[in-house]
């Protein structure tokens, strides 16, 4: 294509610019209000998943071969967007697209595995109103599942870009944010895993 | 595909560690911590609150690995990004840490 920026381009183009140093800097106090945003919805969850009233308990429903390739396959695509980010830093447009793309699939594969669980969840029952146990898991794991909604046309939409417009010292914060975003949604993923499905089958 | 590029390892005065090799590394640790707190949730057979504490730990320490390395936290100039996640972090904790308190005691 028509971009050929790679002799001209800094080691780190996304910090290049004033912009992007200061985009990637207010990225983070993003990511700090939404660990306050999930502090929250983990704090709630935990007061309430024992109330399971007539509906199933998390003992009994919660299978955690399908939460074992879940997280097997969001801490993959983590890795794979941080390999998109070695790539940007070498300055490879095609490996930092391919990289990202991997992790797109990732991300839809991890969607799929969430809505096939949530599927038979409400087949046996557990649904959003069926308790309060209920209410605040759908909330919780729902809003992660939106997060990972979220980044993957996110990512999908900057993979489209890049082709357009290559990697600039434009571009490249957007990459490198996009990235980041990725991590933290991985990150909370780690303490759904150990607090909504691990903690639950240990019991209450 | 990680060989073959230009210069990837100035020696001395680079920060920045671009080598792969520190990222397959959090990954593997990553996974190995994961599949030991489903292995002792699995397997268990040990008291209950000793479970519950090891396998919070375990989280708490995959996701350091992950903040520091993947989202190169540990690199310079990333005093104000702590600062942020730290400040969401305390808040976030006093909320679960209320929310405990109240149900458990």
């Amino acid at each position: 294509m028509s971009s050929h920026p790679t002799g001209a381009l800094p080691a780190h183009p996304e910090t290049a610019t004033l912009e992007g140093k200061n985009k990637v800097m207010g990225f983070w106090l993003f990511l700090g209000a939404e660990v306050v945003l999930f502090g929250c919805l983990f704090a709630t969850y935990i007061a309430l998943r024992n109330h399971v009233t007539d509906g199933p308990t998390a003992e009994e429903i919660f299978k955690l071969k399908t939460v074992g390739w879940s997280t097997f396959i969001l801490l993959t695509s983590s890795l794979t967007s941080v390999l998109a980010i070695i790539a940007m830093h070498k300055h490879k447009l095609g490996q930092l697209l391919f990289w990202l793309l991997i992790t797109v699939l990732f991300g839809l594969s991890f969607l799929g595995l969430e809505i096939f669980e949530f599927n038979e969840y409400v087949k046996e029952g557990h649904k959003f109103v069926s308790s309060a146990f209920g209410t605040s898991f759908y909330t919780l794991v729902g809003f992660h599942g939106a997060h990972v909604a979220f980044g993957v046309t996110w990512i999908t939409l900057l993979i489209l870009q890049g082709l357009r417009k290559g990697l600039t010292v434009v571009t490249a914060p957007k990459f490198y944010v996009a990235s980041l975003y990725w991590h933290f949604v991985d990150l909370v993923w780690v303490f759904i895993f150990t607090v909504v499905y691990l903690m639950g089958k240990v019991g209450h | 595909m990680s060989s073959n590029s230009h210069d990837t390892s100035t020696p001395g005065k680079r920060h920045k560690q671009e080598s792969p090799a520190n990222h397959y590394y959090s990954y593997i640790l990553s996974i190995l911590l994961t599949i030991l707190a489903f292995a002792v949730v699995i397997y268990g057979g040990l008291d209950r609150s000793f479970i519950l504490v090891f396998i919070v730990s375990l989280a708490i320490v995959q996701a350091l690995v992950q903040l520091l390395f993947w989202m190169h936290a540990k690199e310079r100039g990333h005093l104000f990004p702590l600062m942020f996640i730290g400040g969401g972090a305390i808040i976030a904790l006093t909320g679960v840490a209320a929310a405990v308190y109240w149900t458990w005691w």
